[in-house]
């Protein structure tokens, strides 16, 4: 049996910290592998290592059988490897083409020749099945076709073994089945393809071998057909997760938050947000979905009075907001769980206290006579990190040396604890492990059966079907469609999110 | 209406046409350096320190063109020493930029002092200007070829470098590179282009219009060479390439805007306004430009109305 890439006893270490640990593994020429494991697992570092884009301490890589040393991406490139990154690196001023060639470009009496360019674009796009306008900006593209450029810059360097990390994240359902079509149209067509996925799912419909990676070593190498997702999962985590619907009793409680005739244009001055209508009841999860950048984002800083709407107005508790202003969201009852934790969430260089006391600071107990009582809000920051289970060692700890996981932990404790009759939730479990991920669910269930009204944002689909009691899905600024969690499919849910029959358009 | 024509006259546009020729060199320079993703504050002495050693090496080697070649090389070893620092180093631009102002400053008032035994300025029969070049049919066509002629060598190329900076920014490899590593330093570094290369020539081709610049000043119409006499137009140079982020066409509107101010200030000068107050329209200039191209890019505070709402609903339905 020939194999593509041969891995042999891969280690490397930063600092103290062991990314991979001996590990080992092959992929055969024409087979599909997925590379699965929970975030920090070591996927992305094994895939740098074998790029040549950081050197491992220990271990040996065979390209079709040679033992090589990456040294640099260009080796790599020139043993016919490709690797097409999770954030894209498109330069968007430049046309499809020019992206296509750059570092590369075909030059005629000195100057560039666009026009070859784009007739070699158009010959390649051809060949593999990847259409694409080889004259449009990047700028203009969807994400989809921008991971389209992305493939084809990496065929256009010849590749024959193409690595893909976390290619689907950005997708629509309809758009990741067209990328595994691709996929597979590569693999019968001799090539080999790695893709680094977190998502069951897609790594049972489109590979052939998983190989499971934990904690930086390899856990096993595996047929997908001879795994179920159950044991895919055991493998990652090493026990059972639970993905299913969390068990609920129904609530009905009155009306909390009541978005009417919702308007809002984004820094540019374009209408993101479009006539938005929306309620949330007490005790009750409604969950938004959407591919990111349909209004998702505008929505809720317009709910967190981050963003003044062109229209429309919000009213909580039957009291219609009369200024945006986050403040008054706040002392009207919203906390608010932002989507990008160190951008909105925390202050990372600050402790664990300090974050904890933030919105807070104005009013009694924790400051009095314009002194804030440092010694109450850490006693309270101690019964939270017991409470919530932030792994830190104490509450003077700064936020910056907390792992992602922990760091949203920091400021769940902080919203959740505020007991506010309505949350906004964006993205509760964007980059942590399943643990906290389970952790920050279990608190979401429990505000809601407390009777908290809650909205939550996510682009994880499968999170929003786990929690929600509605789902309503965004399309244009717009909300597209709404669905009950307990009947629906992720398909029915994919088409809204694409906007119904219409093809998905530049989001961005 | 008799002073108006005394103002505006022929004659003050080919005032622009010159005044306008030092500002858009130097900043023709600073669209690579923009491009290329550096804030170049220290055009200004990089244009001064050409400026002085022009009529250095126009005075050793008796010629214009070595002069402006000697120009031109200190002001590209102060590029050098900028991207060093910048580029290599990882030191602030800013920071940098304004040390070599500051150097370029006092080491042309030191040198004037301990060369010429003067201070201030240098004013000599050696200084070989450059000469002017009458375009032979132009010239013939009545006002506007007169208009069109009689220009030094210098402002003839500063208008074609706006044709020949835009080809290599936009149709050469280099430029591509050049554009890539200012937008997007990942995508580069991903396929084997050096930023940092990039980042040396962009400096590097900046000294050398900055230098051209400053030969320009010292040997063009006036030939000496004066304290300070580059007096803010490197700075000028940073804010036109703020407003037309480093675009060859839309940098040359800009140094029109303020060649016009400049020649406007000589020309309100002869009919004796107070030297102080004139001397200030070129800022003033300046300010009001920043003002009205930052007036349109306020954040605006946008409110439906019941029209653009039905709109949006119609188009919904």
């Amino acid at each position: 049996m020939t194999f593509a890439i041969e891995m042999t006893g891969v280690t490397k270490r930063f600092g103290a910290v062991v990314a991979n640990r001996n590990v080992s593994f092959g992929v055969r020429q024409g087979e599909i592998h997925a590379l699965v494991g929970e975030n920090g697992a070591g996927k992305t570092t094994l895939m740098n290592v074998l790029f040549g884009l950081v050197q491992p301490d220990e271990g040996t890589i065979r390209i079709n059988g040679q033992t090589v040393v990456m040294d640099s991406p260009r080796r790599a490139i020139a043993l016919g490897l490709g690797m097409v990154h999770q954030h894209f690196k498109l330069v968007p001023s430049l046309t499809v083409a020019e992206n296509i060639f750059l570092g590369m470009e075909i030059v005629r009496g000195g100057l560039i020749d666009r026009k070859a360019q784009s007739e070699k674009t158009r010959q390649i796009s051809a060949e593999f099945g990847l259409k694409v306008d080889p004259d449009r900006r990047v700028s203009e593209l969807s994400v989809g076709i921008e991971q389209r450029v992305e493939i084809l810059k990496v065929l256009a360097r010849g590749a024959k073994i193409v690595i893909l990390d976390e290619p689907t994240a950005v997708l629509t359902p309809q758009e990741s089945r067209e990328l595994f079509r691709i996929l597979r149209r590569f693999a019968d067509a001799g090539m080999t393809v790695i893709f680094i996925s977190h998502h069951l799912s897609e790594v049972m419909e489109v590979s052939d071998t998983v190989t499971v990676l934990r904690d930086g070593a390899v856990v096993g190498t595996r047929p997908t057909r001879e795994l179920n997702e159950d044991e895919l999962v055991r493998m990652m985590v090493g026990r059972n997760v639970n993905f299913d619907r969390r068990p609920r009793k129904a609530i009905s409680g009155r009306t909390v938050i009541e978005l009417k005739e919702i308007c809002a244009r984004d820094a540019r001055g374009v209408l993101a947000l479009r006539d938005v209508n929306l309620t949330v009841r007490s005790g009750e999860i409604v969950g938004i979905v959407g591919v990111d950048g349909n209004g998702q984002t505008e929505l809720a800083e317009v709910i967190a009075g981050l963003r003044a709407p062109s229209h429309g107005e919000i009213a909580v508790n039957g009291i219609t907001i009369a200024e945006s202003h986050p403040r008054a969201m706040r002392e009207a009852g919203l906390a608010h769980v932002p989507a990008d934790r160190l951008a909105r969430g925390v202050d990372a260089s600050a402790s664990i206290s300090a974050n904890i006391l933030m919105g807070r600071q104005y009013a009694q107990p924790w400051a009095g006579r314009g002194l804030i009582r440092w010694g109450r809000v850490r006693e309270f920051a101690r019964g939270l990190i017991k409470r919530f289970d932030i792994r830190a060692r104490n509450e003077k700890t700064l936020v910056k040396t907390l792992s992602g996981g922990n760091m949203q932990k920091v400021v769940v404790a902080r919203e959740f604890s505020r007991e506010t009759p309505f949350l906004l939730v964006d993205q509760p479990t964007r980059g942590v492990d399943i643990g906290a991920m389970e952790r920050i669910h279990d608190e979401i269930m429990l505000k809601r059966d407390q009777g908290a009204a809650i909205l939550l944002i996510s682009v994880q689909i499968d999170e929003v079907l786990a929690l929600a009691d509605r789902i309503l899905v965004m399309f244009a600024g717009r909300i597209s469609g709404e669905v009950d969690p307990e009947k629906t499919t992720e398909d029915e849910i994919g088409l809204l999110m694409a906007g119904g029959a219409e093809r998905p358009r530049a989001a961005a | 209406m008799e002073v108006l024509e005394r103002i505006f006259n022929i004659a003050l546009i080919a005032a622009t046409l010159r005044t306008t020729a030092p500002i858009l060199l130097v900043s023709l320079g600073g669209t690579f350096t923009t491009k290329a993703g550096i804030f170049n504050i220290g055009l200004e002495g990089q244009m001064l320190l050409g400026a002085f050693f022009a009529v250095l090496g126009s005075i050793w080697t008796q010629s214009a063109l070595g002069g402006v070649l000697i120009g031109v090389t200190a002001s590209v070893v102060v590029a050098g020493i900028f991207s060093l620092f910048v580029v290599t180093l990882r030191a602030n631009e800013v920071v940098v930029g304004l040390a070599l102002n500051l150097l370029a400053g006092g080491l042309t008032i030191t040198l004037t002092k301990a060369i010429f035994g003067t201070r201030g300025s240098i004013v000599s029969g050696d200084i070989v200007g450059m000469p002017r070049i009458e375009l032979p049919v132009i010239h013939d066509l009545g006002p506007l070829g007169q208009m069109l002629s009689g220009f030094t060598p210098l402002v003839y190329l500063s208008f074609a470098m706006v044709f020949v900076v835009w080809l290599i920014l936009y149709r050469t490899r280099i430029g591509l590179h050049i554009r890539v590593t200012g937008e997007k330093p990942a995508a580069a570094e991903a396929l084997g282009i050096s930023t940092a290369a990039m980042q040396h020539i962009a400096s590097l081709f900046c000294g050398v219009l900055a230098g051209l610049a400053g030969a320009h000043l010292s040997l063009g119409y006036i030939t000496m060479f004066a304290e300070n006499m580059s007096s803010g137009r490197g700075f000028m140079a940073v804010a036109v390439l703020i407003f037309s982020n480093g675009d060859p066409v839309r940098v040359l509107f800009g140094c029109l805007l303020f060649g016009f101010a400049d020649a406007l200030s000589l020309r309100l000068q002869t009919f004796g306004l107070s030297s102080y107050l004139v001397l200030t329209v070129p800022y003033l200039v300046t300010l009001a430009a920043l003002f009205a191209l930052t007036y349109r890019q306020r954040p605006k505070l946008f409110r439906e109305t019941a029209e653009t709402l039905s709109l949006i609903r119609r188009r919904q339905a």
